[in-house]
C-alpha cells in the first residue's frame, strides 16, 4: 500500500469518527449535520483511496495513447464514478435536511435537538 | 420484451419528474398520475423473465482470471421480481387512486415523492449492483422523508429530521461497507463478488471482509426498521397521512428483502450471518408485539405490529433453507398487502372520526359496517388465522423452524402470532363493539368510497393467497433454489 494511500485511508477513519461523535453527542442540530457530512465524506474518500494508483494516470482514454500503456497505468475508474453519484446523492440528503432544519427553526426558534425532537412520542393531535 | 425490463423503473421514475414539473395543471396532473398509476403493476406482468445489460455491456471474460465478469449495470428479472413489482405497483395505484378522489387540488411535490419511492425500491429489487442499490436506498430515504413531512399530522417534520438524521449516519455506513467489498473483490456487480467470494477469491475469515458484512448489516437494520431503529420505523408510519403510511411499509419490506438477499447471496457462507439475521427478527417479533400491546394510537399500534412481521420475514431467511426463505419471501409479500389493508382502514375510521386514541372510539360498527368487518379479516390475517393468507406462511415459518431443528423458534413464533391477536382483538374491540362515547361526532362523516375499494382489493389478494398459496409460493421457491 503505498504511503498517500495510508494517509488518505486514515484521514477518511478520522473523518468517520468525528462525524460519529459529532451526530451523535452534539446537541445544536447544525454541528450534529456537519458531522453527518463529515462521516459521507469521510466514506467518499476511503472510497477515493481504493481507486489510488501509485504514478497512475487519469483513466480516460486519449485517442493517440497506447491502450495496452494506458491499461497497465491508469488508475482504477470505478470507484471515481461511484464517489460522484455518493457526493450528488449526499448533498441532495444534506438540501433536505436542511429544509427541515429551517422548518423547525421557525417553529421552536432554537437549534437544540433536545427541544426540536423532544415531543415526537407524546400523543398528537390529528390535524385535518 | 426484454426492454419492459427497465421500463419499470423509468416510468415512475419520469412519471415523478414530469408531475413535479407540470403539477400547475391540476387536472393534467390528475389524469397522468391516474394513467401512470395504472401502468404501473402492469408493465412488470407484461414483461418477459431476463436479464436487461445497460448500454447492451454483455458479461465479458477476464483473460487473466478466466472469470466472468459483468461491466455495466444489470437488471435481473425473475417471478419474485415479478410478484413483487406488481404487488407494489397496485399499491401505489391505489394510493394515489385514494389521493386523487381525497382531494380537488392535489399536490405534484406529493405525487411526486409517491412515484419515487415505487421506482426506487423497483430499481432495488431489480439491481444486480451493490451500488446501485445503494443509490436507489438513498433516494427511497429521501422519499420517505418527504411523503411524512408533506402529512399534516403533527410533529410529522420532526419525525422526518430524525429519520433522516439516522439515516444519515446509517447510508454511509452502508457505503462504506461497499468499499470495503469494491476494495476485496474489484467490482460492485453482486454476481462477480459472490462468484470471487464462492471461488474462494476472497478471504472470508479477513477483518476487511467481515468488516464489511458489519457495516452492510447496519445499513440493512436502519432500512428495515428491525431494532435498534423499530421505534423510529413505527414512529415515521405514525406520521404519515394513512394511505401514505400504506405505501411507506410496503417500501420498508421490499427494501428489507432486496438488501437481505444481496447479502444472502454474498455471505452465506459466514456462519455469523445467519445468526445474527435470526437474532435480530426474533429481538423484532418481541419488541414490536410487546411495544403495540402498550400503544393506544392505533396508527402506532399497527406499525409495531408490522415491525414484528418484519421479524418473521428476517427469520425466515435467517434459517437459511430453501422451505424457509421461501416462507420468509411469502411472509414478506403477506405483509405488503395486509398492513395496507389495516392502514387504509384505520385511515379511513381517522378520515370519520378525527380521532387516533382508543381509548375515545367506541361503537364504530354500527357507522361503518364494511371496513370493520374488512379490518377484522385483516387483523385476523395478520395474526395468522386460517384459511387466511397471513396463515399460510406464518405455518410454513413454524413448519420450516421445526424442520431446521429449532422447536424453540417454532413455539416463539406461535406466541408471537397470538400476542398479535391479543393487540389486535383489543384495539377492534376498544373501537368497534365497546359503546361509543357520548362525545365522539361519527354521524355525518363518511368513508371515502375510494379507500372502500382499495381495501377490497386488497382483501381479495389477502384471502386468494390463503386459499392457493402454491400461486406464489412455487415461483418463489424456485427462485430460492436458484440462488442457494
Amino acid at each position: 500500500m503505498a504511503e498517500v494511500q495510508l494517509i488518505i485511508l486514515m484521514t477518511s477513519v478520522a473523518l468517520v469518527i468525528i462525524g460519529l461523535y459529532s451526530a451523535i453527542f452534539i446537541d445544536n442540530i447544525i454541528k450534529k449535520i456537519i458531522g453527518i457530512s463529515f462521516i459521507e465524506e469521510g466514506a467518499n474518500l476511503f472510497i477515493v483511496a481504493i481507486g489510488y494508483k501509485a504514478g497512475g494516470v487519469v483513466p480516460i482514454l486519449m485517442p493517440n495513447m497506447d491502450t495496452s500503456w494506458f491499461a497497465s497505468n491508469a488508475a482504477y475508474p470505478l470507484p471515481f464514478g461511484l464517489v460522484l453519484t455518493s457526493i450528488v446523492i449526499g448533498a441532495s440528503t444534506l438540501a433536505v435536511m436542511l429544509a427541515l432544519v429551517m422548518v423547525l427553526y421557525k417553529k421552536y426558534g432554537t437549534l437544540s435537538t433536545k427541544v426540536m425532537l423532544a415531543d415526537t412520542s407524546k400523543q398528537e393531535e390529528y390535524n385535518e | 420484451m426484454n426492454e419492459l425490463i427497465p421500463l419499470m423503473v423509468i416510468v415512475p421514475l419520469m412519471a415523478a419528474l414530469l408531475i413535479s414539473a407540470f403539477s400547475r395543471f391540476n387536472t393534467v396532473t390528475k389524469i397522468f398520475a391516474f394513467v401512470v398509476a395504472i401502468c404501473l403493476p402492469i408493465i412488470p406482468i407484461a414483461s418477459n423473465y431476463g436479464l436487461h445489460y445497460f448500454g447492451g455491456y454483455e458479461p465479458m471474460l477476464d483473460n487473466v482470471t478466466n472469470v466472468m465478469f459483468h461491466p455495466a449495470i444489470t437488471y435481473s428479472f425473475t417471478f419474485l421480481q415479478q410478484i413483487f413489482i406488481a404487488m407494489v405497483g397496485l399499491l401505489t395505484f391505489l394510493v394515489i387512486f385514494i389521493y386523487l378522489t381525497e382531494y380537488k387540488e392535489v399536490s405534484g411535490p406529493y405525487l411526486f415523492l409517491l412515484f419515487l419511492g415505487t421506482a426506487a425500491v423497483t430499481a432495488m429489487l431489480l439491481t444486480d449492483d451493490i451500488f446501485h442499490m445503494f443509490v436507489f436506498f438513498e433516494i427511497l430515504a429521501l422519499a420517505q422523508v418527504g411523503i411524512v413531512a408533506a402529512s399534516s399530522i403533527s410533529y410529522s417534520n420532526e419525525m422526518a429530521l430524525k429519520y433522516m438524521i439516522l439515516g444519515s449516519i446509517g447510508s454511509p455506513m452502508m457505503l462504506l461497507g461497499i468499499g470495503f467489498l469494491l476494495a476485496m473483490t474489484g467490482s460492485v456487480n453482486i454476481t462477480d463478488i459472490a462468484a470471487a467470494v464462492h471461488n474462494g477469491l476472497v478471504d472470508i475469515t479477513s477483518p476487511v471482509f467481515l468488516m464489511s458484512l458489519a457495516l452492510i448489516f447496519f445499513g440493512w437494520l436502519y432500512a428495515s426498521g428491525l431494532p435498534p431503529f423499530h421505534t423510529i420505523k413505527s414512529g415515521i408510519y405514525s406520521k404519515a397521512e394513512p394511505h401514505g403510511a400504506a405505501l411507506l411499509q410496503s417500501f420498508t419490506v421490499i427494501s428489507m428483502i432486496s438488501i437481505v438477499l444481496v447479502m444472502f447471496r454474498i455471505y452465506s457462507t459466514l456462519p455469523i450471518f445467519e445468526v445474527l439475521i435470526v437474532f435480530f427478527s426474533i429481538l423484532a417479533m418481541i419488541l414490536g408485539v410487546s411495544l403495540a400491546l402498550t400503544q393506544t394510537d392505533f396508527r402506532r399500534m399497527i406499525g409495531f405490529l408490522a415491525v414484528g412481521e418484519l421479524g418473521f420475514i428476517g427469520l425466515g431467511i435467517g434459517l437459511g433453507t430453501q422451505y424457509s426463505i421461501t416462507a420468509g419471501l411469502f411472509q414478506a409479500l403477506n405483509e405488503i398487502t395486509i398492513t395496507a389493508l389495516l392502514f387504509i382502514g384505520f385511515g379511513a375510521i381517522v378520515n370519520a372520526t378525527n380521532e387516533v386514541d382508543t381509548r375515545k372510539l367506541g361503537g364504530l360498527l354500527a357507522y361503518h359496517p364494511k371496513v370493520s368487518i374488512m379490518l377484522l379479516i385483516g387483523g385476523l390475517a395478520m395474526a395468522g388465522v386460517p384459511p387466511l393468507s397471513g396463515f399460510q406462511s406464518k405455518l410454513m415459518l413454524v413448519q420450516a423452524s421445526l424442520s431446521c431443528g429449532y422447536p424453540e423458534i417454532s413455539i416463539l413464533a406461535i406466541v408471537v402470532s397470538i400476542a398479535t391477536f391479543v393487540v389486535f382483538v383489543k384495539t377492534y374491540y376498544s373501537m368497534f363493539l365497546k359503546p361509543k362515547p357520548e362525545d365522539l361526532d361519527v354521524e355525518h362523516k363518511e368513508v371515502p368510497r375510494a379507500m372502500i375499494f382499495a381495501m377490497g382489493i386488497l382483501l381479495i389478494i389477502v384471502i386468494a393467497f390463503g386459499v392457493y398459496p402454491d400461486v406464489v409460493t412455487d415461483g418463489i421457491a424456485n427462485f430460492v433454489g436458484g440462488i442457494l
